[in-house]
């Protein structure tokens, strides 16, 4: 260094005429220069710092802060920088020696922040600053001092930002400024990324309100922390818009807003901005009041409900300003009612499981519940997505019932929908047969079908011209006629039969319908007295919202009537007067079928007679004053005898003369509106549903019976009068080869998948082949069992045995999380089997305590003069749990399927059209989408393993965990991911991340294997746990390539060989369809097949337990 | 003066039933009995909890024991000839000497005392093992060479073969619905025996059984049937066992005391069978549907 000094010897001198401090700190500073630094650049340097400190009289002290930092300032820039950061600290100390003294202070700490490049702009910052006075002299001082803080969160051009808002706020006042910067180093780490939006807003304060900028920072720094940390910028956002919309108090809104998002759940936080920045568009005032409501609406109202809430908000506001304000504050009683109304709906997935489980206990069968929209989707003739139905094996009922001011009453409503869907199911709406007698009444359906084939007969053979005119006519009715000529026809229902029956489907369906509803009506009442009030009271509300039936014509007025007469409102039922004898026949008839012992048949009789009357009435308009009340007893309970003219009447149908009955300019009969709690009735599609899911499990079975053909089924379809087909001939055939395929689709949805979709090209051995041979070790071969020759193949199979490849031991632990609750709950219970492990061990020499019988016994001895034992002690011991258990797992490919989260999936057709609704449903679904994380089949496999080793290891059984595929018998692959003998380790929890989906399921030559193995190892009780998709498939395994049978005797055949062994075995299946092939296969063995994977994990430690205590 | 006790104490082969218990066959099951008892057949009944099982066997018991009676009436003996009952409660630590009996201490002497198999089958009467597959496995085994044409017991400890009197009859009782690895019969066990299944009787003789034994009148009887109907119809979706006949009997005798329908359906039906939430609010609906 002395070096240096030299050479810059002769400018030394100049130093010594500034005070002391300069020169000592240069002193300092010319031993830390780098040795790299040359003489020029060394004497310029020195220059420099004379320079400024020769500029005023008071710049000597920026002169000596100069030469304090320089050492440290060199060592983080290029020389050429340095240079810049000496010049432009020259420059502002030519502003003010003061200003250049802090830039130099500051430098050390800001220049490892800040770039290089950065110096020139930043020293302009706060020259900015810097207006010549004194107090923006100490502002910019402050900005050089804090600017290290504030790089740590801010970049360079968000620092330039604030620079320019301190200058903008400066004008105002120089003390805000000042304290600004001070809280700015507080907020900036709270906003996050959302900084330039933070400082846009604070600038646009400062133009309208500048007096609020500090609170808003204050505000700031409370605020944030309470949102969402991804919604923060948009919270920024709707303040500043709020504040461009003239609000005023911004901080304390800003305040409150964040208090009340505070209040609700974090997911929420994204929905309400959402619907906070579109109410910006309406009224931006109304905006924070509808934050600050958010929480206490919420408290009572679900977040869909409050999207509706929200909704009717916006259309108050558009009707009156204030008004809408008041809304949002709750402040106005229509509000109120709204949060009431909605609060009080009940929701279907709320009480879904509840209500699931009593419609199938009503029934007692497996009925499903889902919503209106999911039948319609399935586009297979139900249109309607308010009406409850039933298609014979799923009730469908509305998503939301909000008809009642109470939660009570709509549940009550609720459940009276479904318990009268269920009573279609229970007391057999759908087990019509068209032979079967009915008791209540004299059968005529044989009768009356024979004289309908008689005179279609006739007409054929008779009239060209009358067969003409049934062609003209675009009735399907006559369509019908003529495909019926051919006589001898198969009827797909029963139910199509009795349609066919009438010429008017439309007007006997409708009469049916009531028929039927009021005979389920009685019996439930009659069968559940628990329920009859709230159906008495739903009967009679659905009464007051029928239509005006003096508006209707004549034959549609007495299907109202008999409607109103259905709903047990016996009083002053309207019938036009004309007609009155008709009425009371009707009434009569109708009411025959309200005995509890009415069955369908009996509904059909009825609808035949009842018809006979009411197609004989025209259908005109009936005047207003001609209408009468038609009373009637309840007690009437004479013995019903068919009218004498009834016999007329049939003829009439028979012969299908109504239609020529009708007068010239009558109106085409109508069908009526439905009753809203009985909803959607179609009693021939739901039998055909029925009929065909039946004969599908039939084929699974054994195949018997014709299948039904596309175009029997289009037939139906397009003559039933359940579907509202109002459209030219071209598209009826259309649409109802749509629904067909629908249909066909939905009943044989169940079809197995077929095999070859799994396999790849793979080495191809001749199934005619003959035995095989082990290859190599680790190689086993099994015989394999055929149903057919009633023998086995001998060594047909090789098993290769691998270890699972080993992956990542993190997804052990992640799992475990995931369930953290379930698993728990898991050690709780299998810990509680613990003691039930306990079991008390006698004859011991030594123990808790003498058991008094042995000591007797003893005594006994003693005295009898033989030798005593004296073993008389006992102790709990802990019993030798002698349990080896082997689970088998499928890794087919079938097992990558995701699994189908209910089948309710929102496509993007149902989005809503008005924006706001759709901007909710789309925040929903995605919200929905974001916790429903994809997942196949074999994921759930992988973490039930997951939880059971936790479960096992808890216990201390001896398990093995296995996984099998294959392709083709010469390649059965057997996975070890535990052996039975392995101990628990890193290694296990490895191979299980590596479980993956592979190629088919050849389950016998596994069974057999694992088989080998439990045999082997040494335990009492010996299980094998088989857990599997679907059935048993295979490339080669079946007979000639089809039998399915095959593949599945050969399991059975596998597992009774376990069985001889001494080996228990399970089978749980997630395949719905199992119960046909798991009766054959698993015959005297335990099986379960499971409703929804989703179960697996839990249902699968239930079993467990179960299966060993 | 003593006081008079206030219980009534039976010597096992001794205690038979005086009255006739109200049983109502559902299917052949009295013939069968009938039948397998002429033969000395012994008998496994199989069937859920609550069912009848062991009232059947009351019922055969004092129904054959009555049959015999009348035979010998002639007997100049007023004592009428007894088929007593003897019943056992199978439990995981009965060992065979609590069967078959052991040696007692009394003063400087051992008495023997007979245990209650080895009892019933000295006094010739119907010994019903109730709960057979909690007992040890190795205590099933002792009753082996009961149950076949040789009916002797051997008594070890004595050295003793005992021939079982020409009343002597073996029932077990089990409920299959375990699917315990654990805990099943041995088939060496369970093939020596008949079986007869028992289940829930069907609605109508239910609602009879419910209307005799709880003193309720034929309507709410017949709802109390239809109730356990629909709660077994959810067997298979989470509940272990259906409402038995005997819960139904339960709700019922509550009724007659005048606690309200759907409060003792709640209470003896609903918590008696599940503790899942929601299933009990499910069959909450579902008396709540049937039940005013």
């Amino acid at each position: 260094m002395t070096d240096k000094l030299k050479v810059l010897e002769n400018l030394l001198p100049e130093l010594e005429k500034f005070p002391a401090p300069v020169k000592d700190n240069f002193n300092k500073a010319i031993v830390e220069m780098p040795d790299a630094l040359s003489d020029e650049q060394a004497s310029d340097w020195l220059k420099r710092g004379i320079g400024i400190a020769g500029q005023t009289v008071r710049s000597w002290e920026a002169a000596a802060h100069f030469f304090q930092v320089s050492p440290n300032v060199i060592s983080s820039m290029p020389y050429s920088y340095f240079v810049r950061w000496m010049e432009c600290g020259a420059t502002l100390c030519e502003e003010s020696p003061t200003l250049a003294a802090a830039y130099f202070e500051a430098s050390p700490a800001t220049m490892s922040k800040l770039r290089s490049r950065h110096i020139e702009s930043w020293a302009g910052l706060g020259d900015g600053l810097y207006k010549g006075t004194w107090k923006s002299s100490t502002l910019a001082c402050r900005f050089f001092a804090e600017s290290s803080t504030l790089l740590e969160s801010l970049s360079f051009q968000q620092l330039e930002n604030f620079a320019n808002f301190l200058d903008a706020l400066s004008h105002r006042s120089y003390d805000l400024s000042s304290e600004c910067l001070t809280l700015g180093e507080q907020i900036f780490p709270l906003v996050g990324d959302d900084k330039d939006a933070f400082l846009s807003l604070a600038t646009t304060l400062v133009d309208t309100g500048w007096r609020e900028v500090k609170s808003f920072f204050e505000a700031g720094a409370k605020a944030l922390p309470k949102i969402h940390p991804e919604e923060r910028m948009r919270f920024l956002k709707l303040a500043e818009s709020l504040v461009n919309n003239g609000g005023t108090n911004i901080p304390g809104t800003m305040l409150d807003i964040s208090q009340s998002l505070s209040l609700l759940e974090e997911d929420h936080h994204y929905i309400v901005l959402g619907f906070a920045e579109t109410l910006l568009d309406e009224e931006p005032l109304a905006m924070p009041e509808f934050i600050k409501s958010a929480p206490i609406v919420l408290e009572k109202l679900t977040i869909l409900q409050l999207g509706r809430w929200y909704q009717e908000g916006v259309n108050t506001l558009s009707q009156n300003k204030d008004g809408g304000l008041a809304f949002f504050k709750i402040e106005s009683s229509h509000s109120e009612a709204v949060i009431e109304t909605l609060s009080s709906g009940i929701e279907l997935d709320r009480i879904k499981p509840v209500m699931e489980m009593y419609c199938r206990a009503l029934a007692g069968a497996e009925v499903k519940l889902s919503p209106t929209d999911a039948l319609v989707e399935k586009n297979i003739g139900w249109v309607s997505n308010e009406s409850p139905t039933t298609e014979g094996s799923t009730v469908f009922v509305p998503t939301l019932v909000d008809r009642y001011g109470t939660k009570e009453e709509n549940y009550a409503w609720f459940k009276v929908v479904s318990t009268h869907q269920v009573a279609h199911l229970e007391f057999g709406s759908f087990i019509f047969e068209f032979e079967r007698p009915s008791g209540l009444f004299e059968n005529l359906r044989l009768d009356l079908e024979a004289r309908r084939i008689e005179t279609l007969r006739e007409n054929q053979n008779n009239g060209p011209a009358f067969g003409e005119d049934v062609a003209d006519s675009d009735s399907p009715g006559n369509e019908l006629s003529e495909s019926h000529t051919g006589l001898e026809r198969a009827w797909l229902t029963d139910m199509q039969r009795f349609f066919d029956l009438f010429e008017d489907r439309k007007l006997s369906l409708d009469i049916f319908t009531v028929v039927e509803d009021g005979r389920l009506d009685a019996r439930v009442k009659n069968e559940y007295p628990g329920i009859k009030s709230s159906y008495t009271q739903v009967q009679s509300d659905s009464h007051e919202n029928r239509p005006d039936i003096k508006e209707l014509p004549a034959r549609e007025a007495m299907v109202e009537f008999m409607v109103r007469l259905s709903l047990q409102q016996y009083e002053g039922v309207l019938a036009p007067s004309k007609y009155n004898k008709e009425a009371s026949q009707v009434a009569q008839i109708a009411r025959r079928v309200l005995v509890p012992d009415a069955t369908v048949e009996d509904t059909a009789e009825a609808t035949l007679r009842i018809y006979a009357i009411i197609s004989a009435i025209p259908n005109e308009e009936i005047p207003p004053d001609d209408w009468s009340d038609m009373d009637f007893d309840e007690e009437d309970d004479e013995d019903y005898v068919d009218p004498e003219d009834m016999e007329n009447l049939l003829q009439q149908i028979g012969m299908g003369m109504e239609m020529e009955l009708r007068p010239e300019g009558e109106e085409e009969y109508e069908s009526i509106q439905e009753v809203e709690y009985r909803g959607d009735f179609k009693p021939e599609l739901a039998q055909l549903m029925t009929e065909l899911r039946m004969q599908q499990q039939d084929e699974m079975g054994q195949a018997q019976g014709e299948p039904l053909t596309q175009e029997q089924l289009q037939e139906l379809l397009e003559n039933s009068a359940e579907l509202d087909l109002q459209a030219t001939q071209g598209e009826i055939q259309e649409s109802s080869g749509m629904f067909a395929d629908n249909i066909m689709k939905e009943a044989g949805a169940n079809m197995p998948q077929s095999p070859d979709d799994s396999q790849g090209p793979f080495v191809h051995v001749d199934e005619e082949g003959g035995e095989l041979e082990p290859p190599e070790p680790e190689t086993f071969v099994y015989d394999e069992w055929d149903f057919r020759a009633e023998d086995y193949k001998p060594r047909w199979c090789v098993v290769r045995q691998k270890m699972m490849q080993e992956g990542e031991p993190a997804y052990f632990g992640a799992t475990l999380n995931e369930y953290s609750t379930l698993v728990t709950r898991i050690r709780r219970q299998f810990e509680m089997m613990v003691p039930e492990m306990f079991r008390k061990e006698r004859k011991l020499i030594d123990g808790e305590d003498i058991d008094i019988d042995d000591v007797i016994e003893n005594m006994v001895d003693i005295k009898t003069g033989s030798s005593p034992d004296e073993k008389f002690y006992w102790r709990r011991n802990k019993v030798q749990r002698d349990v080896a258990v082997a689970f088998l797992l499928d890794t087919s490919a079938s097992t990558a399927e995701a699994i189908d989260e209910g089948k309710n999936k929102q496509d993007d057709w149902d989005a809503p059209d008005d924006p706001v609704e759709y901007m909710v449903w789309l925040r929903t679904r995605r919200g929905e989408q974001m916790r429903r994380s994809y997942k196949r089949i074999i994921d759930m496999e992988k973490e039930s393993m997951v939880l059971l080793i936790n479960a096992l290891e808890a216990i201390g059984d001896t398990y093995g965990i296995y996984g099998f595929s294959g392709y083709g018998r010469e390649n059965v692959e057997f996975y070890t991911i535990k052996d039975l003998h392995e101990n628990f380790s890193e290694k296990v929890k490895r191979r299980i991340d590596r479980i993956a989906p592979l190629h088919a399921t050849r389950m016998g030559p596994a069974i057999r294997h694992a088989t080998y193995k439990l045999d082997n190892t040494d335990a009492r009780t010996k299980i094998l746990f088989l857990i599997s998709d679907g059935r048993p498939q295979d490339r080669g395994y079946s007979r000639e390539g089809v039998e399915k049978e095959y593949a599945v005797h050969d399991t059975k055949k596998a597992l009774d060989e376990a069985k001889m062994q001494g080996i228990n075995s399970f089978c749980l299946t997630v395949d719905k369809n199992g119960h046909d092939y798991l009766k054959t296969m698993c015959s005297d063995m335990g099986y379960e097949i499971l409703d929804d994977i989703n179960d697996l994990p839990e249902r699968l430690l239930v079993l467990y337990r179960r299966l060993t205590m | 003066m003593t006081t008079q006790s206030l219980y009534k104490s039976f010597i096992i082969e001794e205690y038979q039933l005086d009255v006739e218990p109200y049983y109502v066959p559902i299917q052949d099951e009295v013939e069968l009995f009938e039948a397998a008892y002429k033969q000395k057949l012994p008998l496994i009944f199989k069937g859920p909890t609550g069912c009848g099982k062991t009232r059947f066997v009351e019922y055969m018991s004092y129904k054959l024991g009555a049959e015999l009676t009348k035979v010998t009436k002639n007997d100049a003996d007023d004592s009428a000839v007894n088929l007593p009952l003897v019943t056992i409660a199978c439990h995981e630590d009965l060992t065979g000497s609590d069967l078959v009996g052991r040696y007692l201490l009394e003063g400087d002497r051992t008495v023997w005392l007979d245990g209650p198999l080895t009892r019933a089958v000295k006094a010739g009467g119907i010994c019903y093992l109730d709960e057979v597959v909690e007992a040890r496995k190795d205590t099933t085994v002792l009753i082996h060479p009961l149950t076949d044409h040789r009916r002797i017991l051997p008594i070890e400890k004595r050295g003793e073969l005992l021939q079982a009197a020409d009343g002597f009859l073996l029932i077990l009782s089990y409920n299959p619905g375990y699917q315990s690895a654990l805990k099943d019969l041995k088939h060496s066990t369970r093939q020596r025996f008949v079986s007869i299944e028992f289940d829930y009787p069907p609605i109508d003789l239910e609602a009879q059984i419910v209307e005799h034994e709880a003193g309720v009148d034929k309507d709410t009887a017949y709802q109390l049937a239809k109730l356990g109907e629909k709660v077994r119809n959810l067997k298979e979706h989470g509940l272990g066992e259906g409402a038995s006949t005997r819960l139904l009997i339960y709700a019922g005798q509550l009724m007659a005391q005048g606690i309200a329908p759907r409060r003792a359906c709640q209470v003896s039906v609903n918590w008696a069978i599940t503790d899942d939430h929601s299933l009990q609010q499910s069959i909450t609906e579902i008396i709540s549907s049937i039940f005013e």
